[in-house]
């Protein structure tokens, strides 16, 4: 029988654990929720774009060479090339289909990059090499007892808080971020108001697109493992999170992210290990059913 | 072929009258692995004709569609296995069944607006495949559910491929039968409305949401069935065959086809499930995964250049309306 | 449109048609099906290796009976369907009289009972869950049994290393749990204490939940029932959480040189078929051989495919191209005496297709693969 100090120490190591993946899964999660806010459009592509942001990391620090933090910094300027890209090619032309269409697209979209990864890298997990990171990153940097947090937990926690700083406050103080909440609000109106509504939409995509890769290359230090199909899973459970915070709200999708991270890891470690996905449907469909604006959206009515 | 034209049962007679005498036209030895592929998109025709209900006639996406594939599949198996049943039972079990779940998930969720609803099923199906899994207890989970019996019909027991052929054959006509009667029935023409312009629908009075219900519950009951026959003839299931994969690929067959039209739908299963044998032996061996790649970009020029598919889905196929159609156009062709 | 949608029916036809006609060559076919492509492409290729040095070396000895081998690789992804698939497929070719398959249990047991009703027998060198050949008269094998193996580990566990108290992390698929639940019988019986069970699934990659569950278990070894993609993983990520001093043990499924590309996998333990440095003397040219055309040692699924080709093989030479008269021969080899002697120990087949095998144990050493100085007789 263990001791309380033993319980508690396990039930602080899973809440570190839980918080780190939260703060991944946050950081795809404001992906979807910004695309969704200006176009409303689930865009499924976008689990796509943080693996790729993975793979493309991978291949830069691997196989070209480059040392981490330039590669870093370039794989987040193609992750959000890409997602412009993707917007261009896929959803701009069907812009005043009908939902049906977009969607669908989406969903093809999702499974061509998927499976071009898949010849490109192919399936074979792949990790990082081990000299990408300076060597103390995965030594435990506090330890209490028995709960350990390592620096590259530190890192990866401060690097998804900064940057959701600086995305929240691109969105609040800047103008492109008031254009983007504008257009989130009334796309038309917001056309007639000057706004160059397509300009913003791909600005959206790009900066969603650049924060998934990023939460990629992140992913893939902190499990030390990446292949071409972890964008199918990461991207539903953060779309989970994202309508758990209120889809179309940004902070709604940080703390969505969190919450979520948590449960998943608390789940997994104190209910039952094998339905430790399925606790992102759950949370999922139930969101949906009884709480469609989320934790902290806003209630829609439905224009007649 | 002017015949065909004016007649399109003709058209599918003769095309019914060719599957009947094809397993016995000597293509040399192979043919059982023809008529395996055959018999593989027979059944993907029946689970596009199911899946089609619900964006077809309803307008909404049913990305869960795999969930009642699974759910009719282990019951098959799970009924064969417990008790012994002859397949006249079995089959319309396994549909109760899915119709029951397809009622149960679609009642809450069908007041959802589009996307959400795609979402919902989705979670649906993959909770639906996570219980498969790990509930050991019931389906033996990872570890599979072998040794399913062969279908019995009225005492005879079925074994060779082409047996197999014929009824996945007789349940396509089967499916066929009530599709066509529903497209046609006042609840076929309700569901046209609603996809057409729901609020329009809502305001002559038909009641939304007892009807998309129903059509969820049919589009269940025929993928249950479909599953049905799955695991009496691979007579071993397994929770990797019902991968999310499954529902989008049966999506691609729809979407290909023509989404809401029976035969565009036919022919898309009929086109690209063969299409994966072939790609499977012409591409090279490295390449083998860019046989899913070409469904995906199939999606997405499909829905670019012709979102209505090959063979476009129109109101009223009977002959009725054609005629009155001719008169009204004044002898136009 | 529609004339459209018509034609590429009928192009689509056609080319199927085509593929579906057999090539009558003067080979003799032999197909190993295995996943070529996929997550586990890397088991495959030990098989395509040793299959394709078996049938060179066949081949420049004047091949069977005057006739040359010619292997055909099915890849069937390790997935039930695929493995449905491929085995409809070879059982409709009359060319085929033997097929050396599957690698994965499920794969296997999904294509059982079309070899079965085709009546054409199949030899796998990998599958191991003990389900398999005694289901069918058709299937053989010339790899140990899980019950077996887990019966093995134990021991070893227990009588080598002295583990008192060990936690394990399975799969959930066929393999893993019919290994892990031998493990669990014959550790009782020895009385290794069994802290806990967790569970993952291939597409898992997260496994810090559950293995800080064990951290505060405090195990003497964490027992690994699983594949090396998600065994190197999770060895990493329990080293990244602190566990130091928890020993690593795992079985066939490990044995996988993508375990070495990870420096944390240090000292971990694993039971195999087959090690190089401990075969016997008729493996040294096999391994040499290897050596020189590939340029890495043979591990067990080389090493098994090898001696399965040499078995098919032998069956064709003796008893021609019929599927029933394979089947017979294989069925004679039923004692130590008549029994195939291979690069893998000696190979003969009890009532049920089930062989008696050795198994090894190896371990990481200064980041290779060595055979464990202590083996278990």
């Amino acid at each position: 029988m263990e001791s309380l100090l033993d319980q508690s120490s396990l039930f602080l190591q899973q809440l570190v654990n839980g918080i780190t993946l939260g703060g991944v899964y946050a950081l795809i999660a404001v992906g979807y929720t910004m695309v969704y806010g200006v176009i409303q459009l689930i865009n499924f592509a976008h689990g796509e774009v943080y693996m790729l942001g993975a793979f493309l990391a991978y291949t830069l620090v691997a196989v070209v060479g480059m040392p981490f933090f330039p590669a870093f910094v370039l794989t987040l300027i193609i992750c959000a090339v890409l997602g412009v890209v993707l917007d261009f090619v896929a959803y701009r032309p069907l812009r005043k289909a009908p939902r049906l269409a977009a969607l669908i697209t989406a969903i093809g979209m999702s499974i061509f990059l998927q499976n071009m990864a898949l010849l490109i890298w192919g399936s074979q997990i792949k990790s990082y090499p081990r000299e990408v990171l300076p060597a103390f990153f995965s030594e435990a940097a506090i330890t209490m007892g028995d709960v350990t947090l390592s620096w590259l937990q530190i890192f990866i926690l401060s690097i998804t808080l900064l940057f959701m700083i600086i995305l929240h406050l691109t969105i609040h103080k800047t103008r492109i971020g008031m254009a983007m909440r504008a257009i989130s609000q009334d796309k038309t109106a917001s056309a007639l108001m000057g706004i160059g509504v397509n300009r913003v939409i791909s600005f959206t995509f790009a900066i969603g697109s650049a924060m998934g890769g990023m939460a990629g290359i992140l992913v893939g230090l902190y499990y030390n493992a990446i292949f071409p199909t972890m964008g199918y899973v990461a991207g539903i459970k953060a779309f989970a999170a994202a309508v758990l915070g209120g889809i179309g709200s940004v902070p709604g999708a940080m703390l969505g992210g969190g919450v979520l991270g948590i449960a998943e890891v608390m789940g997994a470690g104190y209910i039952s290990s094998e339905y430790r996905d399925g606790i992102s449907y759950a949370v999922m469909i139930a969101v949906i059913l009884f709480k469609p604006s989320g934790l902290i959206g806003k209630q829609l009515g439905e224009k007649v | 072929m002017p015949l065909f034209h004016r007649n399109p049962r003709i058209l599918f007679l003769a095309i019914l009258f060719l599957a009947i005498i094809l397993p016995w036209v000597p293509l040399g030895v192979s043919s059982n692995y023809l008529l395996r592929v055959l018999t593989t998109a027979v059944l993907y025709m029946i689970l596009a004709l199911g899946l089609n209900i619900v964006p077809g006639f309803t307008g909404l996406l049913d990305l869960g569609y795999v969930g009642f594939y699974g759910i009719g599949a282990y019951t098959s198996g799970l009924l064969a296995i417990h008790y012994d049943l002859s397949l006249w039972v079995i089959l319309p079990l396994a549909a109760a069944n899915g119709a029951l779940w397809g009622v149960l998930l679609g009642a809450p969720t069908l007041r959802l607006t589009g996307d959400y609803f795609a979402i919902v099923t989705f979670g649906f199906s993959e909770l639906v495949v996570l219980l498969i899994r790990n509930e050991l207890w019931l389906t033996r989970g990872p570890m599979g559910l072998p040794g399913i019996s062969a279908p019995s019909i009225f005492g005879y027991t079925l074994s060779q491929g082409w047996q197999y052929f014929y009824l996945a054959l007789f349940l396509l006509l089967v499916v066929l039968v009530v599709v066509v009667r529903l497209e046609n029935s006042r609840l076929g023409r309700a569901w046209f409305a609603i996809r057409e312009d729901e609020i329009a629908a809502q305001c002559c009075g038909i009641n939304l949401i007892r009807y998309k219900v129903m059509a969820f519950a049919a589009s269940a009951a025929i993928g249950a069935m479909g599953g049905a026959f799955y695991a009496k003839w691979f007579r071993f299931i397994h929770p990797d065959m019902f991968k999310f994969w499954e529902s989008i690929l049966i999506l691609c067959l729809i979407v290909f086809g023509g989404m809401g039209s029976i035969s565009g739908t036919m022919l898309g299963a009929l086109i690209l499930i063969p299409l994966t044998e072939v790609l499977r032996t012409a591409l090279p061996q490295s390449m083998f995964n860019a046989r899913y790649l070409i469904y995906g970009l199939l999606l997405v020029i499909m829905m670019r250049l012709r979102p209505e598919g090959l063979i476009p889905f129109q109101l009223s196929r009977s002959r009725k309306a054609e005629q009155a159609k001719a008169r009204l156009l004044g002898g136009e062709e | 449109m529609k004339r459209l949608g018509f034609f590429l029916c009928f192009w689509v036809f056609m080319q199927f048609l085509g593929l579906t006609c057999p090539s009558w060559a003067d080979s003799i076919k032999i197909p190993v099906a295995a996943p070529f492509t996929g997550p586990l492409a890397s088991f495959g290729e030990g098989m395509k290796n040793g299959a394709m040095l078996k049938a060179e070396e066949i081949n420049a000895q004047g091949g069977i009976n005057g006739q040359q081998v010619e292997i055909l690789f099915e890849d069937e992804l390790c997935d039930p369907k695929e493995a449905a698939t491929v085995a409809t497929k070879l059982a409709a070719d009359p060319a085929v009289s033997i097929v050396v398959g599957h690698l994965c249990s499920s794969a296997s047991l999904a294509a059982l009972p079309i070899y079965k009703e085709a009546k054409l027998p199949a030899i796998s060198p990998a599958s191991t869950n003990i389900n398999l050949a005694k289901s069918s008269p058709y299937y053989f094998r010339n790899v140990y049994k899980d019950d077996f193996q887990g019966l093995f580990l134990a021991k070893y566990a227990k009588d080598i290393k002295g583990y008192k108290k060990v936690a394990i992390f399975y799969e959930m698929n066929d393999y893993s749990m019919g290994l892990m639940n031998a493990f669990l019988k014959q550790a009782k019986k020895n009385g290794i204490r069994i802290l806990g069970k967790e569970a993952y699934t291939a597409e898992t990659t997260d496994f810090k939940p559950q293995l800080t569950k064990f951290k505060m278990m405090k195990p003497n070894a964490i027992f690994i029932p699983g594949y090396a993609p998600q065994g190197t993983l999770i060895i990493s990520q329990a080293k990244s959480l602190g566990m130091k001093n928890v020993d690593f043990l795992g079985a066939d499924g490990l044995d996988d040189n993508l375990m070495l590309k990870n420096p944390d996998t240090e000292g971990l333990f694993v039971t195999t078929p087959f090690i190089p440095d401990k075969a016997g003397p008729n493996a040294a040219a096999f391994i040499k051989a290897y050596r020189e055309k590939f340029g890495i040692d043979p591990n067990w699924f080389a090493a098994n495919t090898y001696d399965a080709v040499g078995i098919a093989a032998a069956a064709i030479a003796k008893a021609g191209q019929d599927r029933e008269k394979v089947r017979e021969y294989l069925v004679s080899i039923d004692t130590k005496e008549k029994a195939y002697d291979g690069v893998a120990g000696k190979t003969y087949f009890d009532k049920n297709g089930d062989c008696l095998k050795e198994a090894f144990v190896k371990e990481i050493k200064n980041g290779k693969w060595v055979g464990a100085e202590k083996q278990l007789q």
